[in-house]
């Protein structure tokens, strides 16, 4: 693996690695990406090696501009006008594709995410190379979102840095969000995949196809409040109807904190525990507001612990207490039109 | 051998004499009686409850014959697995009775003992290797027992327990909970084959865990589908949900006993819905074409939470033998996610 630094030499020295089909590691307006050649079969296979997850899970690419986008996706009216109005930008548009890229780029539906990311570096690169360049973040599946290179290699194994061929140094980039995720093909309306620092609406709202996009959520909520761990306690308020994915939910969020114990329903025992978070369930008690009193101690909020409560709408007076001393999330999870579809909002209290 | 034994795990104070394999007393406070004796006064959680019922529970159970633990050869409290808080008042009690009394305390787990309930008030000549089946409102597991506390996991959930899911679907039917009981009631009026749900898990090929969320969102989902839901319809949902729900233990029993190198003469079955009484005879014509007999306890009270199986499986697991293990009371201390 080599380290260079991020200047207008490093642009041909990425340009060269990339149609050799290595694995490079750049700075985006967002996070740092892991980049491949996106049309080149082998690369994408080393990429989905690295990012340890299945295949059929799809990157998003970026272009240079929307003619660029063109080869690869068709863009109807919505995302025409997304382009318009925030491209280049920290947004990324899903598209149908043209089946032009590399099998394991595109989703199994066929669709493809674009971006144009607003960082010079990354466009020089991109308009010499002309061609696609995938925009994953450079963090393995579930791990810390990369905003220094100290931040990727200090949480992956040595078989996954054997995969990286070339790091690009830009330094510590601000912390900002991910890139909001679009999908103009669901709906006449475009639905929001991920939710970043651009939105369309006033509230905080997520599609969700399946119980691993429902879980990859979470993950993104983890994310966005994982600088206030050890030093707030943080509070996800989980509502919704039975059965809508709750429990689903917080899996996410301790796959995402790295906890490998498996995590039931806390129905019955009111409270699992694991390690950090605390997970727990108001369906079973009688009077939710003044049980989760008891168990919600102030101990549990010192230990800035993180703590998530499934039916959180039956004992909200009391979560409402809390808004002091901890971060808290409320996350509402509804039904969508679909079996397996669901719409995932948020917000603070 | 008398064992003094104490349970704490969860909503029930319950305590219980035990001479071997005999429940002398097993006395079971639930919320619900709770409730009745103060006059419809909010019960606050476990903890609470519990170290106000303790005392009353405990001298009840020892009655005339055990006060002041005469008679009594040792201790037996379940140490998890459970809500920590409710744990740690029947531990905190049992250290306190075993200090004062100098009497060993043996730490039990919880789900052992629910699966070990059959030998409760039980001469049957249990023969290991057994299969062992916890269904109850927190554990749904089937495991392998190929001897008094040597025990090999086959499956377990990944979501929620079978109880669970059933008191859910009562609940959300409007059956009030808990609401298993209600719904076996109802399901018999119903006719299990009148609507679809899925089969948990159908399509996996090892059938080695259990699964109630799809159940319980396809249920919901297919619920919201009905305009006006008639008395007869919300019977055959009851009975279908049932229905579906006890499938999905048939299929992976069925699968784990083709699979299995060993053959079995017995299973143990335990928790709170082996009361159930159309689960316990689909279990049965399920066994058998294997030739297993269903062991399974005597009253329903043993099928709930209660101390009698604690202190049965204390006695079994340690006899009168290696007793002087269980003198150190500082070693023992909750433990909520307790693995048998």
């Amino acid at each position: 693996m080599k380290i260079i630094m991020e200047n207008s030499k490093a642009i041909s020295i990425a340009v060269d690695y990339l149609s050799w089909g290595k694995l490079i590691f750049m700075a985006t307006e967002t996070v740092y990406i892991a980049a491949v050649d996106a049309t080149n079969p082998k690369a994408v296979l080393k990429l989905i090696s690295f990012k340890n997850r299945p295949f059929g899970k799809p990157f998003s690419v970026g272009v240079t501009n929307i003619k660029m986008a063109e080869k690869y996706v068709l863009l109807n009216k919505q995302a025409k006008n997304l382009y318009e109005r925030f491209l280049p930008g920290p947004i990324t548009v899903v598209s149908n594709g043209k089946h032009t890229v590399a099998a394991g780029v595109e989703a199994e539906n066929g669709t493809l995410g674009i971006r144009i990311p607003n960082y010079p570096f990354f466009l020089q690169v991109a308009n010499k190379f002309n061609k696609p360049i995938t925009t994953t973040s450079a963090n393995a599946n579930y791990q810390r979102r990369p905003y220094k290179l100290s931040d990727i290699l200090d949480n992956i194994s040595d078989k996954q840095k054997k995969l990286i061929d070339l790091m690009i140094d830009a330094g510590e980039l601000p912390y900002n969000e991910p890139s909001t995720v679009i999908d103009t093909t669901i709906d006449e309306e475009p639905i929001i995949l991920r939710q970043g620092d651009i939105k369309l609406k006033n509230k905080n709202e997520i599609f969700s196809r399946s119980e691993e996009n429902t879980m990859n959520i979470a993950k993104e909520l983890w994310q966005k409040y994982e600088d206030f761990k050890d030093k707030r306690a943080i509070v996800y308020a989980l509502e919704g109807e039975m059965g809508v994915g709750k429990t689903i939910f917080v899996k996410g969020l301790a796959k995402a904190m790295g906890i490998t114990d498996k995590v039931t329903s806390p129905s019955y025992d009111l409270l699992n525990s694991y390690g950090k978070l605390n997970h727990i369930d108001t369906w079973r008690m009688l009077n939710p507001n003044q049980e989760l009193k008891e168990i919600v101690t102030k101990e549990l909020i010192n230990d800035k612990s993180i703590i998530a409560i499934e039916w959180a709408d039956k004992a909200r007076d009391e979560i409402r207490k809390h808004a002091e001393d901890a971060i808290i999330v409320w996350v509402k999870i509804k039904y969508g039109k679909r079996e397996n579809e669901r719409f995932i909002s948020w917000g603070n209290l | 051998m008398n064992i003094l034994a104490i349970d704490t795990s969860c909503d029930e104070t319950a305590v219980a004499v035990t001479r071997n394999t005999k429940a002398c007393s097993n006395v079971v406070w639930s919320q619900a009686s709770l409730h009745a004796k103060f006059g419809g006064v909010m019960p606050s959680l476990a903890q609470r409850q519990h170290e106000e019922r303790i005392d009353y529970v405990l001298n009840k159970a020892l009655g005339k014959k055990y006060q002041n633990l005469k008679n009594i050869d040792a201790i037996a409290v379940t140490i998890g697995p459970g809500l920590s808080i409710a744990l740690g008042v029947g531990i905190n009690k049992a250290k306190e009775l075993a200090i004062k009394y100098k009497l060993p305390l043996i730490p039990i787990n919880h789900v052992e003992a629910h699966l070990l309930s059959p030998f409760v008030n039980s001469d049957t000549n249990i023969q290991f290797p057994a299969l062992g089946l916890v269904l109850s409102g927190g554990t749904t597991m089937l495991c392998l027992i190929k001897n008094i506390g040597n025990y090999e996991i086959l499956a377990e959930t990944g979501d929620d327990a079978l109880g669970e899911a059933l008191d859910k679907a009562a609940r959300f039917l409007g059956l009030g909970y808990p609401g298993g009981a209600i719904l076996e009631k109802l399901a018999k009026a119903g006719n299990p084959k009148k609507y679809k749900l899925p089969i948990p898990l159908i399509n996996d090929i090892n059938k080695n865990r259990f699964s109630y969320s799809g159940l319980k969102t396809a249920f919901v989902r297919f619920f919201n589908t009905i305009k006006k839901p008639t008395k007869q319809d919300i019977s055959d949902l009851a009975s279908t949900f049932q229905e579906v729900a006890f499938k999905h233990v048939e299929n992976v029993l069925e699968y784990q006993i083709n699979h299995s190198s060993l053959t079995f003469k017995h299973l143990l079955l335990g928790g709170g819905v082996a009361n159930n009484i159309v689960l316990k005879s689909k279990l049965r014509k399920l066994l058998k074409n294997y030739n297993i007999s269903l062991c399974v306890p005597n009253n329903k009270k043993l099928n709930g939470d209660n101390a009698g199986m604690i202190g049965v499986c204390a006695y079994l697991k340690y006899n009168s033998s290696n007793l002087e293990q269980f003198v150190n009371y500082d070693s023992i201390d909750r433990n909520p996610k307790f693995r048998i």
